[in-house]
C-alpha cells in the first residue's frame, strides 16, 4: 500500500477529505502546508498527493514543480476552488496526472487513486532503472564512457579505434569492459537500456 | 468807391499781370488803408466814413483805402498789421492800445454834443407803462441787446451791472442778441416781443425824431443825471469813436491825416454823413479803462484769440502727451488682449487636461469597481467551497461507510450532495458574471506608469512626496487599465505604508531585461510582518481599519493574468532588514 498524503491549508476539509477517504479505505496523513508535507512525507518513495491549489506560502503549484525537480516518484493529483484552463494545462504540463475542480466526488477520486498507485509504481520503478543506470554510468572510466558513446553511434571498431587514436585490440578490450559494466550482452541491448532513459 | 473797385482792379491786375506786370497800379503808391469797426453790414459802415477818408485823401493827395471789418476781422488785421490807421469805437480802442501798441490820435465829437468825453453810453429803452426803478427789477425782464461786442448797445451797460455786482448774462430774465439795426430792438420793445432793449443812448430820440416810433410808447429808464447831454442815458458816459495810428504807421503821415482831420467843419459832407461835428484831440480815456478792466473780469469779453494764440503751444504739448498717452493706452490694450488670449488659450489647456485627468480618474475607480465587485464575488465563492466542500467530503464518507442495506438513507446522502452541487453552480456562475474579461493592446508600459503617477499626483503632494521614477521605453502586450489598478493598488498602499514616516521616500523603476519587463516599487514604510507577507496575496486580508482586503489579491490576479509575476519582500541591507517593502513586478515581453 502506497502513502496518501493530502495538502490543504483549511483544517476542516483536510478532516473531511480524510473522512471520505477513510470510508473508500484509504489511509490519508493530512499535512496543513507544504512546508511540513516536504518535512514529514518519504518523498523519494512511492506514494499519492493530493495537493490544494490555493495555499499560503508555497502553494499547490510550486509545490508541484518542487516534487518535479527533485524527481519524487510521487503521482501528483491537483485539486482548487477556482481553478481554469490555463492553470490545468500548467498543472499536467508540470506532470501532475490530473487537475480537478474542489470538492471532488469520491467516486471519481477512487478511480483516480487507482490510476495513481499505478501511475506511482510506474514512477517507483523508473526512477529504479534510472538509478541502477545511473550507478553502472559512473562505472565507467570516461575512457569506456567515449567509446561507449561511439559504438551506440553505430560505428565499426577500426573507425573507433582510428577516431581515439588507438589500436583496435585495446578498442575491443575497452568496449568488452562497457559491455560488462553495462550489464548487457549486445550492442542492441545496450541501444535499448539508454533509449529507454532519456 | 475804392473798396468797391479794389477787388475788380485785383482781378484786372490779374488778369493784365502777364503783360504790363500791373503797370498802372504798381505805378501809384501803396494805399494808406484805414480800418473801421463794423458791427451792421460792413457797406453801411463804409458809406458812413468814405466821405471822411476822401476828405483826408485830397488834402493829402495819396491814395486812402477804407475797409470796414467785422470785430474778429479787424483783431486779425491789427495783429498782422495790414492797416495803418483805425476808426474804432472807444473800448476796443483802449483794448487795442493795450494789446496791439496802437496809439489814439482824436476823439470823434458827435454831433449836438460839445463833450468829446461824454458822447456815448447805454439807454435801457421799455415801454412806457413798464415799471423799472432799480435793477433788481430787471430780473423778471426779457432783455435785448444787438451784439455782445456792440460799444454803446450792450458792453458799456454790462459794465454798469458789473459795477452793482450784477451779470447781464445771469441777472435777466432771458437776454439775446439779435443784431443790427438798432430800430429792429425799438419795434420788439414795442410790441411787446422783448421787455427791455440795451441800446446805445440816442438811438430812441433819433427813431422819435425819424418818427419811426411813437413819442410816448418807449421810455428810457434807470436813468442818470447827464447835464451836457442831449439824450438819455441809464449809465455813465463815455467817449465815443476815436481815431488810431498802429505802432508802425509813420508819424508824419500821422501828423499830415490829423491836420486834415482837425480842419473838418461840421457842415462839410464828410461831417454830416459821418453823423459828427468834429474832431478833437484825444480826451482822457481812463475811465473806458476802468469799464475794460471791469468787462475783461468777463469771460465773455476775454479775447479768446489771444489766449488761445498763447495757450497753442501749450496745448500742442498736451494734445502730443495725450496722443503719445492714446497711443501708449492702445499699446497697452493690445498687450493686455494679447495676454488675455494667452491665458484664455493656457486655461482652456489646462481644463482640458484636468477634465482629461479626471476622465481618467473616473475610468479608474470605475474599472476598480468592477475588479472589486468581481475579486468579492471570487472571495466569498472562495470561502464559501470551503465549506460546501467539507460538507460533500462528509457526507460522501458517510455514504461509503453505509451498508448496502441501508438504501434510505444513502439516497437522501445522495440528496444532500445533489443540493451542495447545487449550491456551487450557483456559485459558480455567480463568479463568471462577475469577472471582467481583460483586453489586450499593444502598449508602452512606461506610458502607463506615467500616467498612473499623474493620476496619483494630488496624493504624492498632500504626502509631499517626489517619487524617484526612473523608466525605460517598454512595449508590451497588456490591459493598460488593469495595469493601472495594480500600480495605483501598489502605490497607494506604499502611501499609507508611509503615513507616519517623517521623511517618505518611494522609488520607482522599470526596466528591460531579456525577455521581461521588470518594475520595482521600493518604500521605506512600516513594511510587513512575515506572516502578513505570507497571507499579502490572500482575499480579506487587511491591515487597514476600513481595508477590505481585496486590492493586492486582485493584483496578483492581474499580473498573473498578463502571464507575470508578483513578489513581496521587506527591504534588506547587507542581510539586516530595514524599514519599507519592496515589491517586484515581472511581466514577460512576447515577441510578436
Amino acid at each position: 500500500m502506497s502513502n496518501l498524503y493530502l495538502v490543504d491549508d483549511d483544517q476542516a476539509v483536510l478532516d473531511s477529505l480524510t473522512w471520505m477517504l477513510n470510508g473508500l479505505g484509504y489511509e490519508p496523513q493530512g499535512h496543513l502546508s507544504a512546508d511540513s508535507f516536504l518535512k514529514q512525507a518519504e518523498l523519494q518513495n512511492e506514494g499519492i498527493a493530493i495537493l490544494d491549489v490555493q495555499m499560503p506560502g508555497m502553494d499547490g503549484s510550486a509545490l508541484l514543480s518542487h516534487l518535479t525537480k527533485s524527481q519524487s516518484p510521487i503521482a501528483v493529483i491537483m485539486l482548487s476552488g477556482h481553478g481554469n484552463i490555463a492553470m490545468a494545462v500548467q498543472a499536467i504540463q508540470k506532470g501532475a496526472l490530473d487537475f480537478l475542480e474542489k470538492p471532488v466526488d469520491g467516486d471519481k477520486l477512487a478511480v483516480l487513486l487507482e490510476q495513481a498507485k499505478l501511475q506511482t509504481k510506474l514512477n517507483m520503478q523508473q526512477k529504479v532503472e534510472r538509478d541502477a543506470l545511473a550507478d553502472k554510468l559512473k562505472a565507467l572510466t570516461p575512457r569506456e564512457h567515449e567509446v561507449m558513446e561511439k559504438v551506440l553511434e553505430g560505428k565499426l571498431n577500426k573507425v573507433i579505434a582510428a577516431e581515439l587514436n588507438i589500436a583496435q585490440r585495446t578498442l575491443e578490450l575497452h568496449r568488452q569492459k562497457v559491455m560488462q559494466k553495462m550489464q548487457v550482452s549486445n550492442v542492441a541491448e545496450l541501444a535499448f537500456l539508454m533509449g529507454k532513459s532519456t | 468807391m475804392i473798396a468797391k473797385l479794389r477787388p475788380l482792379a485785383t482781378i484786372g491786375c490779374l488778369i493784365l499781370s502777364s503783360f504790363h506786370a500791373c503797370y498802372s497800379y504798381a505805378q501809384q503808391v501803396e494805399p494808406i488803408r484805414v480800418g473801421v469797426l463794423a458791427f451792421t453790414h460792413p457797406d453801411n459802415v463804409a458809406k458812413r466814413w468814405q466821405p471822411t477818408i476822401d476828405r483826408i485823401a485830397v488834402d493829402l493827395n495819396k491814395p486812402f483805402e477804407l475797409i470796414a471789418l467785422t470785430p474778429s476781422e479787424l483783431d486779425s488785421k491789427v495783429a498782422q498789421g495790414k492797416l495803418d490807421f483805425l476808426i474804432t469805437n472807444a473800448l476796443t480802442g483802449v483794448s487795442y492800445k493795450k494789446d496791439y501798441g496802437t496809439t489814439s490820435l482824436l476823439t470823434l465829437v458827435p454831433q449836438g454834443n460839445n463833450q468829446p468825453t461824454q458822447a456815448v453810453g447805454s439807454a435801457l429803452v421799455t415801454r412806457s407803462e413798464q415799471q423799472v426803478n432799480s435793477f433788481s427789477d430787471l430780473k423778471s425782464l426779457r432783455a435785448v441787446s444787438t451784439d455782445k461786442q456792440a460799444f454803446g448797445g450792450f458792453q458799456i451797460f454790462a459794465g454798469e451791472m458789473a459795477h452793482n455786482d450784477l451779470n447781464p448774462f445771469n441777472d435777466f430774465k432771458a437776454l439775446s442778441f439779435v443784431g443790427f439795426p438798432q430800430q429792429k430792438l425799438l419795434s420788439l420793445v414795442a410790441n411787446g416781443k422783448a421787455d427791455i432793449a440795451i441800446l446805445p443812448t440816442c438811438v430812441l430820440e433819433n427813431a422819435v425824431k425819424k418818427g419811426d416810433i411813437a413819442a410816448n410808447s418807449l421810455k428810457v429808464v434807470l436813468t442818470k443825471a447827464a447835464p451836457t447831454f442831449h439824450c438819455k442815458t441809464s449809465s455813465e458816459l463815455y467817449p465815443y469813436y476815436s481815431f488810431s495810428k498802429l505802432g508802425k504807421t509813420d508819424h508824419r503821415l500821422a501828423t499830415d491825416v490829423i491836420r486834415s482831420l482837425l480842419t473838418i467843419e461840421p457842415t462839410e459832407p464828410a461831417a454830416v454823413i459821418g453823423r459828427y461835428d468834429s474832431w478833437s484831440a484825444t480826451v482822457n480815456d481812463s475811465h473806458v479803462f476802468k469799464l475794460l478792466k471791469q468787462l475783461q473780469q468777463w469771460p465773455f469779453v476775454t479775447n479768446w484769440t489771444t489766449i488761445f494764440r498763447s495757450a497753442l503751444p501749450w496745448a500742442v504739448v498736451i494734445a502730443i502727451f495725450l496722443l503719445l498717452g492714446y497711443i501708449h493706452h492702445l499699446r497697452v490694450k493690445r498687450l493686455v488682449v494679447l495676454r488675455t488670449r494667452d491665458l484664455q488659450s493656457e486655461i482652456q489647456q489646462h481644463t482640458q487636461t484636468q477634465r482629461a485627468l479626471l476622465e481618467q480618474t473616473k475610468q479608474f475607480y470605475k474599472a476598480q469597481r468592477v475588479l472589486l465587485t468581481g475579486e468579492m464575488a471570487s472571495g466569498i465563492a472562495h470561502e464559501l467551497n470551503q465549506p460546501l466542500a467539507g460538507i460533500r467530503y462528509l457526507t460522501q464518507g458517510c455514504i461509503y461507510r453505509l451498508s448496502d442495506e441501508q438504501t434510505e438513507l444513502k439516497e437522501a446522502m445522495n440528496k444532500a450532495i445533489q443540493q451542495v452541487d447545487r449550491a456551487q453552480s450557483t456559485i459558480k456562475r455567480f463568479r463568471h458574471f462577475c469577472q471582467q474579461p481583460s483586453v489586450m493592446s499593444e502598449c508602452y508600459l512606461n506610458q502607463v506608469l506615467e500616467d498612473t503617477l499623474s493620476l496619483m499626483a494630488a496624493e504624492f503632494m498632500r504626502m509631499q512626496l517626489t517619487p524617484e521614477f526612473k523608466c525605460e521605453t517598454v512595449e508590451l502586450t497588456a490591459d493598460p487599465s488593469l495595469l493601472q489598478q495594480v500600480f495605483v493598488n501598489i502605490i497607494r498602499n506604499a502611501l499609507d505604508a508611509m503615513s507616519q514616516c517623517p521623511a517618505p521616500n518611494l522609488s520607482i523603476s522599470l526596466s528591460k531585461q531579456a525577455q521581461h519587463a521588470v518594475i520595482v516599487f521600493k518604500d521605506n514604510g512600516t513594511g510587513l510582518s512575515e506572516t502578513a507577507l505570507e497571507r499579502l496575496f490572500f482575499p480579506f486580508e487587511t491591515s487597514k481599519e476600513n481595508g477590505l482586503g481585496l486590492g493586492m489579491i486582485i493584483c496578483k490576479r492581474i499580473i498573473e493574468e498578463h502571464s507575470g509575476e508578483i513578489v513581496a519582500a521587506n527591504n534588506h541591507v547587507d542581510g539586516s532588514r530595514v524599514p519599507g517593502l519592496t515589491i517586484t513586478i515581472t511581466l514577460p515581453i512576447k515577441e510578436s
